[in-house]
């Protein structure tokens, strides 16, 4: 995905970073075994923060061990316990939304995009298979996501909110399905609300630092980019234009996390909960920071 | 009721001043400031509410030598659920009652039947209220605004509207790009001190940095 949601290494305990290593390791096993090696290529922050987060929420986990990192073998990697529940759905998002993204591309992408696009597809269509099979309502979230998001940006009355609108809901889903799936909690279980308003938000706040992280970006290439669209600039955009906009931009954010941060506080973590508002409380301002603030020319802080 | 000690997240061995911390942190943490106009505000005020409780048990339970409950002593928050008066002559009361039942949508469907021509100052509030609850932050944001500009005297638009110009300052979470970090020093405070070092030395006759 985009690879914003990320602890604050700083701030982490050495114990609490081999914690969220194992969880990272243990998600690209879990890719591979599930999906197939290429699966791995699609692991990203964000999962793993998923995978964390109902893991925290479990009253057991599998226990961490040492083995070999696939991609590079004189690595030693601790991983955490395998075919856990939450792995395997992070897992399922992972390659979901990789495919949707590969779609996204291969439709409105440049011909260079299209072709590298198309030669993960047969792959990526298999993976998708496996994981819609598997959890047919979010395949069915991310269809509706991507459908909405093109409607948003081809109505030009569609504001900031309505632009994130389908990533909010989009997260929302992902958030209730596998409250649904792994403690078997309705969505209007007071859980449920709390995790609705955490993953809404959570999506809006990732929307609109991507917006953020492409601007330039799309306003050389004339793509469509909602806060291009709230500033009505079309053409080149002037330095200072770009950092009035990405003030308010951060100002957007900021209100988002107040809603994120409100939601998560009333949440109970039975382990990994340091970790969990390490990402929470100091990993995405520290994003914030430096996609809007400390980004140098050309540097994209994508998925690994 | 669970256990107070428990709610608190102290030791039945904390000392009360200990106590009267962990309390201050997790009033501060629920504090309804936090959640208004937020959809969660009425879990935060249950979690308000069980903090309170656990924290009134306590310290009656140890001023009376544990010879069990009495009523609460009162030094605790109060709930503070945010009411909408309905005191200042609404023309909004069944919109009013809509959302404060949490029956979102069905507000905002009478709130859009209202012709533009009539839509004043209360109705930028309330409308600004029901995006707000919806999660669309940005235009709720604009109305507040827009309520609090069509009538600067009233306190209720005021608060929402400071509400929200504080949460976008990232006082409520995420980055302010103005605030400087705490006990942070720069390249630049290092030189200016050194050299403010340097000066002082030289009209006393000695010298810190011999070049200067």
């Amino acid at each position: 995905m985009f690879g914003y949601i990320r602890p604050q290494k700083g701030e982490l305990l050495v114990r609490e970073f081999e914690q969220y290593r194992g969880f990272y390791c243990g998600l690209c096993k879990q890719l591979g075994k599930s999906y197939g090696f290429a699966a791995r290529m699609t692991l990203s922050y964000d999962c793993t923060f998923l995978g964390m987060f109902f893991g925290g929420r479990a009253s057991s986990c599998g226990g961490f061990h040492k083995g070999r990192c696939v991609v590079n073998p004189m690595k030693q990697c601790t991983f955490c316990g395998e075919n856990q529940k939450e792995l395997k759905l992070a897992a399922a998002v992972s390659v979901l939304l990789a495919y949707q993204k590969i779609r996204d591309d291969l439709r409105d992408g440049g011909i260079g995009k299209k072709l590298s696009r198309f030669f993960l597809l047969p792959s990526a269509m298999r993976a998708n298979r496996k994981a819609s099979k598997e959890y047919p309502q979010l395949a069915e979230a991310c269809r509706i996501m991507s459908e909405q998001q093109a409607q948003a940006e081809q109505d030009p009355d569609a504001g900031m909110d309505a632009c994130a609108h389908p990533t909010g809901e989009l997260l929302k889903t992902i958030f209730v399905t596998a409250l649904k799936e792994l403690e078997g909690l309705a969505e209007d279980s007071s859980q449920g609300r709390i995790l609705s308003q955490f993953g809404y938000h959570l999506g809006r706040w990732i929307y609109i630092m991507d917006a953020c992280d492409d601007l330039e970006k799309d306003a050389k290439k004339k793509e469509f980019n909602p806060l291009l669209r709230k500033f009505r600039i079309e053409g080149t955009l002037p330095p200072e234009k770009g950092k009035e906009i990405l003030l308010y931009a951060n100002e957007a954010l900021n209100i988002t996390m107040s809603q994120i941060t409100s939601a998560f506080r009333l949440l109970e973590f039975i382990q990994f909960g340091p970790i969990l508002e390490n990402i929470v409380f100091l990993g995405l301002p520290q994003m914030q920071k430096e996609i809007l603030f400390l980004k140098k020319e050309k540097e994209h802080v994508g998925s690994v | 009721m669970s256990d107070p000690y428990k709610v608190l997240g102290v030791s039945p061995n904390a000392t009360d001043e200990e106590i009267k911390t962990a309390y201050r942190e997790l009033a501060k943490k629920y504090h309804p400031d936090n959640y208004a106009d937020s959809p969660l505000a009425d879990l935060a005020g249950e979690k308000m509410k069980e903090i309170n409780e656990a924290y009134d048990t306590i310290m009656n339970q140890r001023r009376q030598g544990g010879r069990g409950y009495a009523n609460s002593s009162g030094s605790t928050y109060s709930g503070g659920t945010y009411s909408y008066g309905y005191g200042g002559g609404t023309s909004f009361a069944d919109v009013r009652s809509l959302i404060m039942t949490g029956r979102i949508a069905d507000a905002e469907q009478i709130l859009n039947g209202v012709p533009q021509g009539s839509r004043d100052a209360e109705w930028y509030f309330l409308k600004g209220t029901v995006l707000y609850k919806r999660g669309w932050l940005e235009e709720a944001s604009n109305h507040f605004s827009r309520a609090s500009q069509m009538d600067p005297g009233n306190a209720e638009y005021r608060a929402a509207m400071n509400q929200v110009m504080n949460q976008r300052q990232g006082n409520y979470g995420g980055y302010n790009p103005n605030m400087r970090p705490v006990g942070g020093c720069t390249g630049c405070d290092i030189c200016s001190n050194l050299i403010c070092a340097d000066c002082c030395c030289e009209c006393m006759g000695g010298d810190l940095i011999p070049c200067c």
